[in-house]
């Protein structure tokens, strides 16, 4: 981790409520490029919605989110030019239900940036090669399994070129035999030099992989470490608590 | 009048009205599918005097009775110095009431598709027009098709206002009151009129259900 360089993606001061509930408490937070920040806490305490804030699928209602330096678009134009540089990997996959394996993969690069089709499909192959479901192309999402539904997902979000890739629970969905195929790739997607946030219970994926621990709880950034740190040593009550209802299971 | 009299006496005046009738039929259909569409994307779309115009435009011409949608055109439009032709009342009165169903038909099925995949379409970068495009409307076509077929048929039935006024050339509802001003054609005269909308109906039926197998979206 550089500290000198300007992070890619920093939130100062952000507020967020659904109607009365205050969802997200002054969050301020800095992704540097090459990181991986993994973001855990119970449930409810706000890490989907902070994930879904930093490509303004969730609005704020104060403070501010910058990407590469500059705030984040309001809409328009310019926000879908921005999502484009965001990779998001959702718990439901969310493949288009009605398009193949392949066509997922094509559908961003075609008509977001413009790629000649022929080029995309190539691209298209190679990274469903990468993530290991090149045998699956031709078939529609509801045919290939958890693991590789969420493989074929990373797929599509790769194809963008993304700068950074948010991770909401990739893993929840599976069934536990599937959850070390999609945890692989995204080690490797780490190894590799991607930025990420994820959001996980996976905890030995953090303590592997992350470069940084977020815990968070009703809202607000409790504790910020290492992971090493974090797992061995939390420094407050609450992540010590949580820790411990998790290993009870 | 037996029904093989009135087949060698009009036989040529029914092919003629049956191919009318299919053709308004098309027209109305097509007419009213891409109206559908637009009122459709009206209705999700972010902006809020068009969702309230499309809602409008569905709750008045979903409950609106087409003969007296037809007798508006007929009668209230020369009023406005607009004058039209019966077929194109005819025409105007079948498609804008099958666009208001078209588009119930399509909101049922955007209903079938996963918020998830709307926000998968947003954060690949994809415009609203983009995310409308490939895959909020392809997927509501899929998952329509049945629907869609009913309201061809539909559609076909409503094409019947036309003997409401003196269209020119007939439809087969129209020459049967043709038929029965100028001769005794009687229920015969209706009853093979009948049969060719209903065989009509079968053959759309059929089409339907095929394209439904071939389009339909795996879950
Ligand atoms: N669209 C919404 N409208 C109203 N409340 C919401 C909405 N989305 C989330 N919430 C609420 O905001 C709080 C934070 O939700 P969020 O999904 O960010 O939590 P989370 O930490 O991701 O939880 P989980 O581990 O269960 O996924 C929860 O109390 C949730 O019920
Ligand atoms: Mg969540």
């Amino acid at each position: 981790m550089n500290e000198t360089r300007e992070p890619i993606i920093s939130l100062r001061h952000v507020d967020k409520h659904f109607g009365a509930l205050h969802v997200l408490k002054a969050i301020n937070l800095d992704v540097y490029k090459g990181e991986v920040v993994v973001v855990i806490g119970p449930s409810g305490s706000g890490k989907s919605t902070l994930c879904r804030t930093i490509n303004r699928l969730e609005t704020i209602d104060s403070g501010e989110i910058l990407f590469e330096g500059k705030p984040l678009p309001l809409e328009g134009k310019e926000l879908a030019a921005l999502r484009s540089h965001i990779g998001m990997v959702f718990q439901s996959f969310n493949l288009f239900a009605h398009m193949s394996i392949l066509d997922n993969v094509t559908l961003g690069p075609v008509d977001v940036l413009h790629t000649p089709k022929k080029e995309a499909r190539e691209e298209a192959r190679r990274l469903l090669d990468r993530v290991g479901v090149l045998s699956q192309e031709s078939k529609v999402p509801a045919q290939l399994s958890g693991g590789q539904q969420q493989r074929a997902a990373i797929a599509r979000s790769l194809a963008m070129h993304p700068k950074v890739m948010l991770f909401d629970e990739p893993t929840s969905a599976l069934d536990p035999e599937m959850i070390g195929e999609v945890l692989d790739v995204m080690t490797t997607l780490a190894a590799d030099g991607m930025t990420m946030v994820v959001v996980t219970h996976e905890m030995n994926f953090a303590r592997r992989v992350a470069s940084r621990v977020i815990f968070m709880d009703s809202g607000s950034i409790v504790e910020e470490a290492a992971p090493d740190a974090f797992f061995t040593n939390p420094r407050t009550e609450r992540a010590r608590s949580f820790l411990q209802s998790i290993h009870g299971h | 009048m037996s029904i093989s009299q009135l087949l060698a006496q009009y036989g040529e005046e029914y092919l003629a009205a049956l191919l009318t009738t299919w053709k308004l039929t098309a027209i109305c259909f097509l007419a009213a599918f891409v109206i559908g569409i637009l009122i459709t994307v009206m209705r999700v779309s972010p902006i809020r005097p068009l969702r309230i115009f499309a809602e409008l435009y569905v709750q008045i011409f979903r409950n609106i009775p087409g003969a007296s949608l037809l007798i508006l055109l007929v009668y209230a439009l020369p009023y406005l110095n607009i004058l039209l032709s019966y077929f194109i009342c005819v025409t105007i009165a079948a498609s804008l009431i099958p666009a208001a169903f078209c588009s119930e038909y399509l909101m049922a099925g955007i209903n079938t598709i996963a918020p998830g995949q709307i926000e998968a379409a947003r954060s690949l970068g994809m415009t609203f027009s983009q995310t409308i495009r490939r895959v909020v409307i392809p997927q509501a076509l899929r998952s329509s098709v049945l629907p869609l077929t009913n309201l061809l048929t539909a559609t076909m039935l409503t094409t019947a206002l036309a003997s409401q006024v003196p269209m020119n050339p007939l439809d087969l509802a129209g020459l049967v009151s043709h038929i029965n001003t100028h001769a005794v054609g009687g229920v015969m005269a209706f009853l093979i009129s009948a049969a060719l909308y209903c065989a009509t109906a079968v053959v759309i039926g059929q089409i339907g259900t095929r394209i439904d197998q071939k389009v339909r979206i795996l879950r």
